[in-house]
């Protein structure tokens, strides 16, 4: 009897471990959907291409493509860089020029781009699945960081949760207490009156995408390793699990992506392990529209009032 | 000026048509479909290998009848809905008296209709649902079916590796859960334990939740029907976890990807061939293959190797009339008439399957050796 109750918990345990580090990812995906709809009320599509951008390129600086495989640390900076500056490049090619177009003409656009760059990198790269080699990724990470009883949860998972944790503090920061920030809440309030108070509305969009997407990469890396898997259509279904968590949250709010990708992530995870894996994703959308049906702004979202 | 430039150029244009043509005319087409790209395409490259391998040695030896074969590749990514319009493709083209292809079992189901519409015979390399053959008279095979793969593991984790509990992940289609199906019903038969069966779609990632579920229960051995992409991210979330069970599969699982990644150290699959089982004819195909190639021959090169061959066969003795194909095909019937492959003895029974021997193969040090134990 109690044998059965402590295996219970424990699988309760591993259950939330499980959901918290996958909720981690979605929510750092979910944080790059949100920033951009905020500033610009775009729902950027191609967001998910990003991610697997950041899986893709740091997959071959490791293993060395280009000549020799960089050490981790260094690849991974570079790889978040490159993310950082193809979400910018993004913009400045595909969405300013239809900046004052009807907004459904930027999000067709968007859902080209990401047709676009799955394609791309199925030419680059191949369409199969490209896992990381051992050799080139620290070992500790698939080390146990504790083991108690039947619950494992390894250094990666560790990383995966504190890194998530730091860069939404960092972010919280960047938003509230600098120039930048303050520049990217006047826009998301009213984009006519900040351009007329002074804030150069391009730079600062560039700026969105710019974190938007580095956070995005980090989150297309941390997957790659975590399910040791990188593949072009990586970045569709997370997109879209991402997406949902925005919306969840409300969308705009980045502590509701936060939360949107924590609950989405547990909703996943349990509806797995305890009812069936078939249902696991029906049941993660499940949730999603339960709460938009209550709340159909969101958790954290405001109601949108029309501007002109 | 001008004019004369055109009619010149048109003049050339016209020449170098008439000559393609009277080239492509000359040739016998042999359609091949597989997916060649897409998370699958290891898969088809060894279909692609094979079948290239296999006509080479038939132009080098004066073709058909003094008449070059040409492979025709289509690419179909396992998809039914671009298996479908891929076969439409074939059937309306008159030149085409047989198809080889296709590789998974969804795409041949998908592909089977508009071949048995059309009359056209077809040969899958690959595919092991059972419904395939009794669904059309076109359809030929010369592999085995799922229900011979599934009952042939059931018994082989019983009697070889004396496993008493077993968990299984299982695709949704129609290969995964023809096999699943077989390998439950004789497993019942012979006590094994079933502790669970779990479904996941082509494009799941993360099997942490269910894998967790099925570590209190503690199985012998996770069996996993399906394809190897997702079974080797299986394999390693469950070691992640700290599961130490053995994982065995289908020969979905049969491919390169497993050997790049150490947790899969010991997985078994079944396999319609060997390299190192049979005799000289097999050691010449790996030879050529090899030489050809710079990679070892899979279980998908060497069968696409004997279907192009009893292609060829058909063709040269009933011409490119689909009708005499098809005749000639089921005229194989017994193991007197049988065509002679590196895939061993292949003849058909009534509804175009054949019966032939699984081997087991695991992995050891990162490559795939024969299982010392082998089930008679």
């Amino acid at each position: 009897m109690l044998t059965a109750i402590l295996e219970q918990s424990s699988l309760f345990l591993q259950q939330l471990v499980n959901g918290v580090t996958l909720g981690s990812i979605y929510a750092l995906v979910a944080v790059g959907y949100t920033m951009v709809y905020g500033v610009i009320q775009l729902i950027n599509f191609a967001h998910g291409e990003i991610y697997m951008l950041g899986a893709f390129i740091s997959f071959s600086l490791l293993t060395g493509l280009f000549g020799v495989g960089l050490p981790f640390g260094l690849a991974v900076v570079i790889a978040v860089l490159v993310c950082a500056l193809s979400g910018v490049l993004l913009d400045i090619v595909a969405y300013r020029p239809l900046r004052r177009a009807p907004r459904l003409a930027a999000l067709i656009t968007a859902i080209g781009m990401s047709i676009f760059l799955q394609n791309l990198a199925l030419l680059i790269w191949g369409g199969q699945i490209k896992s990381f080699p051992r050799s080139v990724i620290p070992t500790f990470f698939f080390e146990p960081a504790l083991e108690f009883g039947e619950i494992v949860i390894s250094w990666l998972q560790v990383i995966i949760l504190l890194t998530a944790i730091f860069l939404m503090l960092a972010l919280q920061l960047v938003v509230h207490y600098t120039k930048i920030g303050r520049a990217m809440r006047a826009i998301a309030q009213d984009r006519t009156a900040a351009s007329l108070m002074g804030v150069n509305v391009d730079r600062v969009v560039s700026y969105t995408f710019a974190l938007g997407s580095g956070l995005g990469g980090v989150a297309g890396i941390l997957v790659g390793l975590y399910y040791n898997a990188v593949y072009p259509t990586m970045g569709y279904t997370a997109g879209i699990k991402a997406f949902a968590a925005a919306v969840l949250g409300g969308i705009g709010s980045i502590p509701g992506a936060i939360l949107g990708g924590g609950i989405l992530g547990l909703a996943e995870v349990f509806g797995g392990g305890y009812i069936s894996s078939s249902y696991s994703n029906g049941i993660a959308y499940a949730v999603m529209i339960l709460v938009i049906l209550v709340k159909p702004t969101g958790l954290f979202g405001r109601r949108l009032h029309d501007k002109a | 000026m001008m004019r004369l430039l055109l009619s010149i150029l048109a003049g050339f244009f016209m020449i170098s048509f008439v000559l393609v043509s009277a080239i492509q005319a000359e040739t016998i087409k042999i359609p091949v479909a597989s997916p060649f790209t897409g998370p699958l395409a290891s898969f088809g490259e060894g279909v692609k290998n094979g079948a290239l391998l296999k006509a080479d040695e038939v132009n080098a030896g004066g073709g058909i009848n003094g008449q070059p074969i040409e492979i025709v590749l289509a690419d179909e990514l396992c998809d039914p809905k671009e298996a479908a319009a891929v076969a439409t493709r074939f059937a309306s083209d008159p030149k085409v008296a047989v198809v080889v292809g296709h590789l998974c079992s969804s795409a041949t189901l998908a592909a089977l209709p508009i071949y048995r519409e059309a009359g056209l015979p077809a040969i899958t390399p690959a595919s092991t649902n059972p419904e395939i053959g009794k669904s059309s008279p076109y359809y030929f095979r010369n592999v085995y079916k799922d229900d011979f793969q599934g009952d042939f593991l059931a018994r082989y984790a019983k009697k070889k590796r004396n496993f008493k509990k077993i968990a299984i992940f299982y695709e949704v289609n129609d290969y995964a859960m023809g096999l699943k199906d077989a390998f439950v019903k004789q497993a019942e038969k012979l006590g094994l334990r079933i502790i669970g069966a779990e479904a996941y779609m082509a494009e799941t990632t993360d099997f942490k939740a269910q894998l967790t579920k099925f570590k209190m229960m503690r199985p012998d051995a996770i069996f996993i029907p399906g394809y190897a992409p997702q079974a080797v991210l299986l394999i390693s979330q469950a070691r992640s976890l700290g599961m130490k069970c053995a994982f065995f599969g289908g020969d979905g699982l049969d491919d390169a990807i497993m050997l790049k990644n150490p947790d899969a150290e010991g997985l078994f699959v079944t396999t319609p061939f060997l390299v190192d089982r049979g005799g000289a004819i097999v050691k010449e195909f790996v030879e050529r293959y090899r030489q050809k190639f710079t990679i070892e021959p899979n279980w998908f090169a060497a069968n696409t190797y004997d279907a192009v061959g009893l292609a060829v066969a058909a063709i040269t003795a009933a011409g490119l009339d689909r009708e005499k194909v098809r005749a000639y095909l089921a005229s194989i019937s017994s193991i007197e008439k049988a065509y002679q492959g590196v895939t061993g003895a292949t003849y058909f029974d009534e509804n175009g399957d054949c019966l032939k021997a699984a081997f087991v193969k695991v992995i050891k040090n990162g490559q795939w050796v024969s299982a010392e134990e082998q089930l008679k």
